[in-house]
């Protein structure tokens, strides 16, 4: 956009000032480099290949801020433009060479939430990102429907006759995407985990995990959220908490810890993980064919944050009647959904293209169907795979098909 | 705080050409687009920020911002990757800078004539990922391999560090499109058709317009090489209890006659100890090893086979140790990411403290080599001695010819900074140390620059010396080309083209 600004000295000063306390080193750390090994691996910048995006911009940033050229209502905008996949940090060579030697991280996605964080306590906000979180804060689930309210009455209608009890020590927790859009996924989970004879309940009142609210800057919320959610897993007695979204999957095992620090002591479980291992031990089999060629989408929380990338694959492989077409997880730490850290919101136009591009990717090896194991994914990677004739499903979904399972 | 000084009425005529969301005139938008990798004097960081950014997508729309840009007498920077080490997508001058990374499509793949045809803003890894389907490779590949684009290699005139074997950036380009300073479109190749490799029509265009850091114009597409993927690939590390041992080596290897050789790599006693302050990113070497020579070869199976043989003879008969398989794959594969390691900077009594990387690049005859690197290792220390802030990081010399590989060495000598601690005085100090360094080079009978270009601050006083008489024909070009000296003006001391006595 052309308008016309020149830095401003607006802002709360104190808070900057703390800001930059706090992240001038490392800001200076990846300022020093300069070399931009991250920028061709970021998603955004893909698309819109504006240097403004990129984590030397983000890191620069800073230093700019430090030196009085740069004030939060200069840059706050510019960190729209990322979806946390993490890329960035795992291509970066600070962290591939030397990390370990001198214990250090770029640490590209904590950046881009604290100056999301800053932006927000200084009042700086994205009208998009406030509007969700309000709706949100009312609601106490995310807005995804659209027109169609959310609500706390209906967060547990996906699992509709399927007779799960509330509390126990084992607590399924499920995304509002999948509670209440792609309702699909929970049902194939419960069906799976119910013939594999895991045990497990819902929670009472189950509210969003807070974590969107904290990528996209609103932290008071985002842990008002997470102090809900765990006084209900203490209420009812929960000490292991079964995740099926990657996002969820980073609040309760990043965030939450941060907020609530040594009391935090719940296990937290990745259904994904989980399913792998009921494979592996015989607990569950998969034994109906299911005839598809298909391609796996690494989920970027899973591959890039959490170097979860051989369970997927794991379970694709014991899948029977499936033509698995692999792209390894580096070849994929480029490829993203779009869909993460509210760039959907603000910018639905860049989530679009990013889907685009890598439903394009899947097409290529002439695959019928895009496997994800992200449900924030599957939304925009479906509205492409459409038009791109490319058929987009969760790998919950496929197994429950593999496993005979109605859903 | 720089004001904005471009009008609100260009601006607009800006966003006519280039579209709304293509002309960036905010704060950030700007800033992020003052300083490339090298050094960079934090303090004045508002000296050097371009008024506005177009990210145009044609180069009609480049032609028609040139041409505005005259009208107005408004100067214009190209920027590709901005990694460039000599500052030349630096706005020296503030104006309108042309980014042109929006322009990264795949234009053209003639798998017949290979040939691809690309705009300028498309890197060289993703242009690969591409190619490889196809079993090819554009073997244009410099350490910023991941992060430079066409654009900027041609800006530049690149070398890559497998240059011995496939020819650097000048090689591998066959022909280009370019926006004159006035604003019209030419193609420049070696010849006739835009794939022609040879030809001895007119003048030889081509080279002129490399290398000129965007002051003879902006590329908009260019035709590039297309190269079969090697079969296999041999490297080998060796290691030697002294430099003069390490370089006799190198002589050795880079004279042997193998055309599969892709380069050879020689680094210093320095540059081993810079490594060994990690000992994750350098497989450790007991301390009686005080310099390495590292090699690769590429191309076909059978002749890769063949000369692997040879190099291992001669590396056996130059006294050096093999280092083992495991460095060869790793180090070797790793090599683009190895360079500047902030985290590496250690002030006089060893405190770890972030510094930034300058990076020297000069082309040094071989025979030279034992004595530049000596004097240069001086000047460092004295660098050091006087302020607590800069850091000797060691050298490395590489085999610099394409496809004869022995006569002179891209010659580095790598220096952290800690640039939080620039002020006017360590600034001024650095800026003699860079034109010592630039006349070492020259007093030994090399060149400045073996890639980077040479307009950084102290080395480009010593251009016109370099150049001779050929300073006084670039000067001539420019301000034929360039009347109203818009094209990224204040590098290369060409303002001296538009002084009264001028040429
Ligand atoms: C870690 C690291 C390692 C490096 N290793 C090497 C190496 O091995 N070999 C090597 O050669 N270099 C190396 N470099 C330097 C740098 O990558 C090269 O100079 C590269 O060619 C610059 O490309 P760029 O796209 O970043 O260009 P930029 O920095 O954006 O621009 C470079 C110059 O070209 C001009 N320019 C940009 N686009 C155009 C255009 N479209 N038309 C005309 N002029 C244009 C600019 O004005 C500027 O003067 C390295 C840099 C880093 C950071
Ligand atoms: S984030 Fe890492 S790779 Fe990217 S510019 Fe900074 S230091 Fe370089």
């Amino acid at each position: 956009m052309a308008t016309r600004e020149v830095g401003s000295e607006g802002g709360d000063g104190a808070l900057t000032e703390q800001f930059v306390a706090e992240w001038r080193n490392a800001a200076y750390n990846c300022y020093s480099s300069g070399h931009k090994f991250c920028r061709e691996v970021c998603p955004v910048m893909q698309v819109t290949r504006d240097e403004a995006h990129t984590p030397t911009a983000f890191h620069a940033n800073v230093v700019a801020m430090e030196q009085g050229h740069l004030s939060i209502e200069d840059v706050a905008r510019d960190y729209v433009h990322c979806t946390q996949c993490g890329a960035c940090e795992l291509r970066c060579p600070n962290t591939l060479f030397t990390g370990d030697f001198y214990r250090f991280r770029t640490r590209t996605v904590d950046l881009v939430k604290a100056v999301r964080a800053l932006a927000v306590e200084s009042g700086v906000h994205q009208p998009g990102w406030q509007r969700w979180n309000e709706l949100t804060d009312e609601r106490k689930n995310e807005p995804v429907l659209n027109g169609t309210p959310v609500s706390q009455e209906h967060v547990a209608d996906w699992a509709d006759g399927l007779g799960l009890p509330v509390g126990g020590e084992t607590v399924l927790f499920c995304d509002c995407e999948a509670a209440f859009y792609r309702t699909s996924l929970p049902r194939a989970v419960a069906r799976i985990l119910q013939a594999a004879g895991v045990e497990f309940g819902l929670m009472r009142e189950q509210w969003c995990c807070g974590g969107p609210a904290a990528e996209m800057g609103y932290v008071d919320q985002a842990r008002r959220f997470a102090e809900h959610n765990v006084a209900d897993w203490r209420a009812v007695g929960a000490k292991r908490i079964l995740v099926l979204d990657p996002h969820d999957y980073i609040s309760f095992t990043e965030d939450y810890p941060r907020f609530f620090g040594d009391d935090y002591d719940f296990e937290i479980v990745l259904v994904v993980e989980l399913v792998a291992e009921l494979l592996r031990e015989g607990k569950l089999t998969l034994s109906a064919p299911v005839d598809r060629v298909a391609t796996y989408h690494d989920a970027c929380r899973l591959n890039k944050r959490k170097g979860i990338y051989e369970a997927p694959r794991e379970i694709l492989r014991a899948i029977p009647g499936l033509t698995f077409k692999d792209v390894d997880h580096v070849t994929q730490w480029s490829y993203c959904s779009g869909a993460g850290a509210g760039l959907s919101i603000e910018r639905p136009d860049l989530t679009a293209e990013i889907s685009r591009r890598r439903v394009e990717r899947a097409k290529r090896l002439e695959v019928d169907t895009l496997v994800s194991a992200c449900v924030w994914s599957e939304r925009p990677l479906s509205e492409q795979g459409e038009s791109q004739d490319v058929e987009v499903v969760d790998l919950m979904e496929l197994v429950a098909q593999a496993a005979g399972l109605e859903l | 705080m720089p004001t904005v000084t471009l009008s609100d009425a260009l601006l607009d005529e800006l966003v006519q050409i280039c579209g709304e969301e293509h002309v960036f005139a905010g704060a950030a938008a700007r800033f992020n687009r003052a300083r490339v990798p090298s050094p960079f004097p934090v303090h004045r960081w508002d000296e050097f920020v371009p008024d506005a950014v177009v990210l145009p997508t044609s180069a009609e729309q480049i032609s028609e911002v040139v041409k505005l840009a005259n009208r107005e007498r408004v100067p214009v920077v190209p920027r590709a990757g901005g990694t460039g080490l000599t500052d030349g997508a630096v706005p020296l001058r503030h104006g309108i800078m042309v980014d042109v990374k929006l322009m990264n499509r795949i234009l053209e793949l003639d798998l017949e004539d290979r040939t691809v045809t690309v705009q300028p803003g498309i890197n060289m890894l993703k242009l690969s990922e591409e190619l490889k389907p196809h079993g090819f490779i554009y073997p244009d590949n410099p350490a910023s391999y991941p992060c430079s684009l066409v654009g900027g290699r041609i800006g530049t005139s690149g070398w890559s560090l497998i240059g011995g074997r496939y020819g650097h950036t000048r090689d591998l380009v066959i022909s280009f499109e370019l926006v004159l300073p006035t604003g019209e479109i030419v193609r420049v190749g070696d010849g006739g058709g835009p794939k022609v490799r040879k030809s001895s029509s007119g003048y030889q265009l081509k080279h002129l317009f490399m290398g000129h850091q965007g002051t003879l114009g902006i590329v908009t597409e260019a035709t590039l090489e297309l190269v079969k993927r090697p079969e296999a690939e041999f490297s080998a590390f060796y290691a030697y209890p002294s430099y003069l041992d390490a370089w006799r080596a190198t002589g050795d290897f880079a004279r042997s006659g193998a055309a599969t050789l892709a380069g050879v790599v020689l680094f210093d006693e320095w540059k081993l100890a810079y490594l060994r302050r990690d000992d994750e990113a350098y497989i450790p070497q007991p301390e009686s090893v005080k310099a390495v020579v590292a090699l690769a070869l590429y191309g076909n199976d059978d002749e890769v086979r063949a000369s692997a043989k040879r190099m291992l003879r001669l590396g056996k008969a130059s006294g050096g140790t093999y280092l083992g398989d495991e460095i060869s794959q790793g180090d070797w594969a790793s090599r683009h990411d190895r360079y500047a390691t902030p985290l590496h900077g250690r002030t006089r009594d060893g405190q770890v403290v972030p510094m930034s990387w300058h990076c020297e690049d000069a082309s040094i005859l071989y025979s030279q080599l034992p004595a530049v690197r000596e004097k240069w290792h001086a000047i460092a220390a004295g660098l050091r001695e006087r302020f607590d802030m800069f850091d000797d990081w060691g050298m490395f010399a590489y085999t610099n010819g394409a496809f004869k590989p022995w006569g002179d060495y891209l010659t580095e000598i790598d220096i952290g900074i800690w640039e939080m601690q620039w002020d006017d005085e360590s600034w001024a100090a650095w800026v003699d140390a860079k034109r010592e360094i630039a006349r070492v080079a020259l007093e030994h009978g090399g060149s400045i620059s073996a890639c980077h270009g040479s307009c950084r601050e102290g080395e480009v006083d010593l251009v016109p010396e370099e150049l001779g008489g050929g300073f006084e024909v670039m000067k001539a070009v420019k301000r034929a080309l360039d009347p109203n000296n818009v094209m990224n003006p204040g590098k290369y001391l060409l303002d001296r083209a538009y002084e009264e006595d001028a040429p």
